[in-house]
This record gives C-alpha cells, sequence and structure tokens, in this order.
C-alpha cells in the first residue's frame, strides 16, 4: 500500500515538473522583473497590447486586424495610401503606366531582399498574387483580386496585370495588407502562419501562441535604418488590465482606445493619447428584403427620429459626426455630403409614424454584442420608440450575428466596415451592391440605379471621373435614406511619452519602422 | 485498488466517447458558421464555399464525426480551423499555465481555508469564528474580476510590488512566483471560503462525537484530540471540496485568465468557442473532462488513505 503511495506521489510530481516547466523562455532572451522595474525601461524595443491574439501571419490566409497590426510591420505592399494626403503612392513598386483600361505595368524597385535573402522581383509579386487568387488556396480575402485575369512577370522589375474589365480600385486593392508581397521560397519551404517572411523593416523571431509575438529590427531593411530593436505584441484580453500595464511600463503602446476608458487613459502622466479621424464607418441600416422597409416614408420616418449628434456627444470625443457614408478620409467624399441625409426631425418622424400606422407592428432592432453596437442599439431603441415605433432589440454573439445578418433575418440592424483600402468603392461594392445580396451585403440592398453608379465608380480607371461617380452614389444613398450613419470612427494611440514618431493611419493599422525612443 | 483505476479508465473512455459527440454535435447546430467567422463580413459566397472546402466543413455530419474519432484515436485532434495550428500543441502551450495557476490557488486555498475552518470551530461563537465565516461568506461573494482588478490596482500599479499580468517565467523563478501571487489569491479566495465552511461544519460534527469525548476522558492531550482524532475523521469532506474545486480550476478560469491576460486553457476553450473552432473546442473539452475523472479518481484514493474502512476492491 505505502509502495504504491508512494509511485503515486512520484508520478504525479514528475507530471506537474514537466508541465509547469514547458513554458520556460526561450535561452538568450530577454527577462525583465515587472513590478521591480518598468519592463521595457531603457531597452530599446516597443511593446503593444491587443486584446485578442493574431490568427496568423500570412497576408494570404487571414482577415482581421490583430493579425495585420503584425504582418504590417513584416511584410509591404507595391502600393500604400499616404496617410496626411490620402493619395495612392508606389512603395515597393516604382511607377506604373496604363496602356489601356485593362492593363497595368508595374515598374518595381531595384535591389529589395526579403527577410530570407530571397530577391524580391517580379516572380516574386506574380506568386503572391497568384496564390491569393488560386481558388485552390481559400484565401479569405480572394475577392480583393477577383477583377485580375492574369499576372505576368515581363522581365526581373517588371510586372503585367490584366483586368477581365477595366478596375479602377486596383491600386487600393493592392494596397490592402492582403494583398502584401509574400517570399516564395519561404512560401514553399514553411508555413508562413506561424512562420512569415517578408520585405518589411521587422523580422519573425517567436510566437507563443495565446502569449506574444515577438519581431525585430531586419537589419537590411532597404527603405532606411530601423530605430528599434525589438518589438512585442502581447496578448492582454481585457483592456482595464492592459491600461495598468501601460501605467506601470509592462506595456507601452495601445491602439483602438474604448470611449468609456478614454478619461482614464487622458489622465496617466507617462501617457500621450492621439486622436483623429478615421476611415471607419459605423451605420444604422434596414433590411432591404423586407416589404415595410421598402416604403420611403417608413425609412424617412426612421432617420428623421435617430438623433446623431446627441450618440456622437456619447462617444467622448472618439466619433465624427457626419450624414455621408463615406467618411472624410475615404476616396469619394465630398464636403457637401455632411448634412446631405435626412435631418433630425422628431415632430416629422411623429406625423410619418401616426399617419401610416408605422407602430402598430414591432420592428426587431438586432445587435451584435461588441464594439459600440449594443449601446447604439438601446439609445435608437429610445428616439424611435419616442417618436411612436415599437422597437425589440435583440442582441447576439459575433459568429451568430454574421450569420443572421447574412441571412437576412432582421428588420433593423447596426453595420461597421472599417474600409482598410480607404477607397468608396470598396464600401458600396461589398455592402450595397446587387451582386452581393445575401452575402457581404447584409443590407440586403438592391437597386439598379444605385449599382450602376457604384459599376461605373469600378469600371472607370480615371482617379477624377471614379470621385464623381461615388459622390453621386453617396447622394444616391441619402436620398434613398438606404442606411443612416451612425459616427465616423476616430483612430486613436495611447503611447508611453518616451516613444516618438508613431502614427496611427486613418485605416487604424500603423507601422513602426520610423518609431525610436528616447 | 487497482480495480477502481481500471474500472475508472472504461468509465472515461465511455464518458470521452459521450462527451465527445455532445460537443460535436452541439457546435455542429450552434448558430453562426466557422467559414463566415474566417472569411469575415467582407467574405463572398464563393470565399466562403472554399474556406468550407478547404475545412472539409461541406461533408456531412457523421461523415465528419467519424473522421475526427477515427484521427482522435490516433491521438491526432486536428487543426485550429482559425489558425492552422494542431490542436495539441495549442493545448500544450496553455495548460502548464492553467495547471501552475491552479495548483497555486489550490496551496492559497487550503492554507487559508483549513486554518480559517479549524480556528472557527474550535473556537465556536467567538469573535474569532464570526470573522472567520464573514470572510467565507465574502470570499465567496466577490466575484473575481472585481477582487483581480482590485488587487492590480493596490499590489500592482500603486505599490508596484507584482506584475500586473503575464505569465511567462519558470515556476520557481522570483519572478515566476510574483507572476502568481495575484491571480493565485484572486482564485484561491473562492475555493479558501469554501474549504473553510466545510471544514468548520465537519469538525464541527465530529469535535462532538463519542469517541472524542472517551479520547478527552482517557487523558489524551488536547493537540492530539484535534489533529489525529477530529481533523482526520473530518477530513473526507474536505477532502471532496477540495477535489472537486481542484477539477474546476484544472478546466481553466476564464475570468481570472482574462483580467491576469494568463494563457490558459480557460481562455483558448472560450475564444475557441467564440470563432467556432471546432477542432480546438473539442480539444479542451475532452482534456478537461479526463483532468476531471483524474482528480476524482485521486480523491477517491485519498480516501482510502484517511479512512482505511473505504475499500473498492
Amino acid at each position: 500500500m505505502k509502495k504504491q503511495w508512494l509511485f503515486l506521489l512520484v508520478l504525479i510530481g514528475m507530471l506537474i515538473l514537466s508541465a509547469c516547466s514547458g513554458s520556460t523562455i526561450p535561452e538568450g532572451e530577454e527577462t525583465s522583473g515587472a513590478g521591480d522595474a518598468p519592463a521595457s525601461d531603457g531597452a530599446n524595443e516597443v511593446v503593444y497590447a491587443s486584446t485578442s491574439d493574431a490568427v496568423g501571419l500570412s497576408p494570404t490566409m487571414t482577415n482581421d486586424s490583430v493579425s495585420s497590426n503584425v504582418m504590417t510591420q513584416i511584410y509591404e505592399n507595391l502600393f500604400e495610401r499616404n496617410p496626411e494626403t490620402m493619395e495612392l503612392e508606389p512603395k515597393l513598386a516604382e511607377s506604373y503606366e496604363n496602356p489601356d483600361d485593362l492593363t497595368w505595368v508595374i515598374k518595381l524597385k531595384e535591389g529589395i531582399k526579403f527577410q530570407d535573402g530571397t530577391d524580391f522581383n517580379a516572380e516574386a509579386v506574380k506568386y503572391s498574387f497568384d496564390k491569393l487568387r488560386d481558388p485552390a488556396t481559400a484565401a479569405p480575402r480572394a475577392s480583393l483580386l477577383e477583377p485580375v485575369d492574369t499576372v505576368t512577370a515581363i522581365d526581373e522589375t517588371t510586372v503585367e496585370i490584366k483586368t477581365k474589365y477595366p478596375y479602377g480600385p486596383l491600386l487600393a486593392a493592392l494596397s490592402h495588407s492582403n494583398a502584401a508581397i509574400i517570399s516564395p521560397t519561404a512560401d514553399e519551404k514553411q508555413d508562413l502562419m506561424q512562420n512569415p517572411v517578408g520585405t518589411g523593416p521587422f523580422k519573425f523571431v517567436s510566437w507563443n501562441q495565446g502569449d506574444e509575438i515577438v519581431l525585430e529590427k531586419n537589419p537590411d531593411y532597404w527603405n532606411g535604418e530601423v530605430a528599434l530593436d525589438q518589438v512585442k505584441f502581447k496578448v492582454v484580453p481585457e483592456i482595464s488590465t492592459a491600461i495598468s500595464m501601460l501605467q506601470t511600463g509592462e506595456v507601452n503602446f495601445l491602439d483602438a482606445l474604448p470611449p468609456e476608458q478614454i478619461s482614464r487613459i487622458e489622465g496617466l502622466e507617462n501617457v500621450e493619447v492621439t486622436k483623429q479621424e478615421g476611415t471607419p464607418v459605423y451605420y444604422l441600416t434596414f433590411n432591404h428584403s423586407r416589404e415595410r422597409n421598402q416604403n420611403p416614408d417608413f425609412r424617412k420616418a426612421v432617420a428623421s427620429a435617430v438623433d446623431r449628434d446627441a450618440f456622437v456627444e456619447k462617444l467622448n470625443g472618439l466619433g465624427v459626426r457626419s450624414d455621408s457614408i463615406l467618411g472624410p478620409k475615404v476616396f469619394g467624399y465630398t464636403e457637401e455630403a455632411d448634412k446631405a441625409g435626412t435631418p433630425y426631425d422628431p415632430e416629422l418622424a411623429k406625423q410619418l409614424v401616426q399617419e401610416n400606422g408605422f407602430g402598430n407592428e414591432p420592428i426587431k432592432l438586432l445587435a451584435a454584442n461588441r464594439d459600440n453596437f449594443i449601446l447604439m442599439a438601446e439609445i435608437v431603441q429610445s428616439q424611435l420608440t419616442e417618436a411612436g415605433f415599437k422597437v425589440e432589440i435583440e442582441t447576439m454573439e459575433w459568429a451568430t450575428f454574421l450569420d443572421t445578418a447574412r441571412g437576412g433575418e432582421y428588420d433593423m440592424t447596426f453595420l461597421s466596415w472599417s474600409n482598410v483600402t480607404s477607397d468608396g468603392s470598396e464600401m458600396f461594392y461589398p455592402n450595397f451592391h446587387s451582386d452581393n445580396v445575401g452575402n457581404s451585403n447584409r443590407a440586403q440592398y438592391s437597386n439598379p440605379e444605385f449599382d450602376k453608379l457604384v459599376e461605373a465608380s469600378r469600371t472607370t480607371i480615371v482617379p477624377e471621373e471614379r470621385e464623381k461617380f461615388l459622390a453621386e452614389a453617396n447622394q444616391f444613398m441619402l436620398d434613398d435614406n438606404a442606411a443612416i450613419v451612425m459616427y465616423h470612427g476616430v483612430v486613436t494611440s495611447a503611447t508611453e511619452k518616451s516613444i516618438k514618431g508613431l502614427k496611427v493611419d486613418p485605416n487604424g493599422q500603423w507601422s513602426l519602422a520610423n518609431v525610436k525612443r528616447e | 485498488m487497482v480495480a477502481l483505476i481500471i474500472r475508472r479508465a472504461f468509465q472515461l473512455v465511455f464518458l470521452l466517447l459521450g462527451i465527445s459527440f455532445l460537443v460535436f454535435s452541439s457546435m455542429y447546430i450552434a448558430p453562426g458558421d466557422p467559414a463566415s467567422i474566417i472569411g469575415g463580413p467582407t467574405a463572398t459566397a464563393s470565399d466562403i464555399e472554399a474556406i468550407e472546402a478547404n475545412l472539409g466543413l461541406d461533408r456531412p455530419f457523421l461523415v465528419q464525426y467519424a473522421n475526427y474519432l477515427g484521427n482522435a484515436v490516433q491521438g491526432d485532434f486536428g487543426y485550429s480551423y482559425q489558425t492552422s495550428q494542431p490542436v495539441g500543441d495549442a493545448i500544450a502551450v496553455r495548460f502548464p499555465n492553467t495547471l501552475k495557476l491552479a495548483i497555486a490557488s489550490m496551496i492559497v486555498a487550503v492554507i487559508i481555508g483549513i486554518i480559517t475552518g479549524l480556528v472557527s470551530a474550535l473556537k465556536q461563537n467567538s469573535l474569532l469564528d464570526v470573522s472567520a465565516t464573514t470572510f467565507a461568506l465574502a470570499g465567496i461573494s466577490i466575484p473575481n474580476f472585481w477582487l483581480g482588478a482590485l488587487l492590480i490596482l493596490v499590489f500592482a500599479v500603486n505599490l508596484q510590488w507584482l506584475p500586473v499580468g503575464g505569465m511567462s517565467h519558470p515556476f520557481y523563478t522570483v519572478d515566476g512566483i510574483k507572476e502568481l501571487i495575484l491571480p493565485a489569491i484572486t482564485l484561491g479566495t473562492g475555493s479558501a471560503a469554501m474549504i473553510a465552511r466545510m471544514t468548520r461544519s465537519s469538525m464541527l460534527e465530529v469535535i462532538r462525537a463519542d469517541y472524542v469525548r472517551t479520547a478527552r476522558a482517557k487523558g489524551v492531550k488536547e493537540k492530539n484530540v484535534i489533529w489525529i482524532h477530529t481533523l482526520k475523521n473530518a477530513m473526507i469532506p474536505i477532502i471532496t471540496v477540495i477535489g472537486l474545486n481542484f477539477g474546476f480550476l484544472l478546466g481553466g478560469t476564464i475570468i481570472t485568465e482574462k483580467v491576469f491576460a494568463i494563457n490558459g486553457v480557460g481562455r483558448l476553450m472560450i475564444d475557441a468557442i467564440a470563432a467556432r473552432d471546432f477542432p480546438m473546442v473539442q480539444g479542451s473539452v475532452l482534456l478537461v473532462a479526463t483532468l476531471f475523472v483524474l482528480v476524482n479518481l485521486i480523491v477517491d484514493i485519498i480516501y482510502t488513505y484517511i479512512d482505511p474502512r473505504i475499500k473498492y476492491d
């Protein structure tokens, strides 16, 4: 009996010890006693915290913003949008020309190498784009390059892209983080999801899944010396814990700050907060396939009943008020559209509801339980109720919401669009064009006149003309009360004061290439 | 005892089979589709079809389940839909953290719980007893997220004695121990309170038993009366509570793991459910179920040591 006992105890002890020592950090990695002193004090590194982990580190196989934050440091695109002017500029590309409406000849920069030593050239570009387009890859963002017909490497530094039809937003699509250029040799040898290789300022070191990703400076970076030696992406699921870590120095950079925490963060002495207009838009929309919602008076009554100014005030400065569906930082926006929607007019709303009996049947207002959607639903519910509507809120978690909204099982709902490419066509086509009803067009909006304007904005390659069509499409939606913009997002960051040179782009992405610590 | 272990092993096989079917079918029936989460709001119908085909989600339910089972029997628990990482690897990275946290919390819980319970039973109705029972009530009532946030503010942010969160150092180093203190107290308090209440009531019951009176009448020293005659005999229900609590803690403690940014099994499971990452949910639920059965088996074995009258053979 005693022997058995001893054996059992030894066994349990061994199990525990072997299990617990499994999480030791790699040798040589600097350990820092948090609690003694700020973790990264003096070290030439930046520790960023996000509430969830990256899904993977292959631009081809992912479609989420956390992964994209990491990938932006590792990979680069042919083009990128200048965050100041919002113009598209060449990055890995040198220049481009259009011999005709269907052809894009892109000249590449010379002498650039991937982090694994592979040459960056036309073949690498072809490989990256063909992989993204190949149905066998099952890339979540394959649709980015759907209009592309062929990609040809003409010579070492020239790529020719032929599209199936004239495609205006091509350069914007190529600036999307999921259209970044990957190292073909690395992709054939290893899984880029776990072990990424690009041309960017930082290269991959390690990933302790669910905990942290470590990148280090790419010493051979083609576009100037990188100041930081190391970057860490830590997963801190609870935002209030992340703020405490920012306060103690365990973390020195947060972004996408929630409105309810902004005053706490602004009160921290060692922290600087930045806010600027961004591309995300949050809107209330109808399920246009339902008969009641097809009545223009019904939509007008709803639009007149929703006081958007009152909602934006609740966001503590983290929202921009504009009627326009395309926000101030999106290609196709015009200032006139700011006030071109149906204004808040509770009396008119009440009158329309009474005259038409809109209050007889309840409205099912669907809200996903993330971001500000529930807050929006509650405020809109009370405003609509005041106008005489009957509103029932139904909240659900994200996965269920995606399916329910896609299937059109609701009367009205709140949707958002981050608009990574900052292009108006990329907002209108997936979200409101009849081609995408039942998929990304969750509003089930289908209007031939609107479709034509959106198609025109996509199938001309002259930017000025595209802008004109987008402005018209925008106005068309506002006149039709097809969607009611609640607010346009403000992109934010909170950094320790020693961090200099960090700028968050309007689409919420950022690069640490020019960031240093002082 | 060998018979007990063999019997439990058999039970475990059937239990795991049942659980795996239950989890598989409930994830299958649940609204929300893994492919549309991977595709995100931008995915078109053809994107989603391609992702489904890639993950094998376009096959009939029973085929999917049979495939899963066939692989699982051979030790292959599949790949995460989200990250394409092997499920076994993902769990292996996180389980040590959950185990460390569970053991540390149990140490806190057992020490505080038994001492408080003992004191409160031996000094029944005294001021000490009242404070101990108040502590127990508070321990059970205070939500973990609140206690965790409070401890962080006091000991990590203001006093800066301990780190705010994370768990990246080996447990036998000073940093490793520092990382464990706040989460272990947060998590241990609830269990400590339960153990204290159980110790108190169990001790009070035994302390009035005839054999205790006899022992005292025979002139046995009070110390021996308490430790040998009373506590050992009061231990059975206490061990049961400890075992159950430990089993729960090994299943991952979502809130504490979240508040202290600990990369554990609880968080893995909840994230996997939110992302409809079926293989990951399956893998982690099966692990938790197995551990629960194992802990209960150990508790049963400990009974025989405490009370030799208990025999399973």
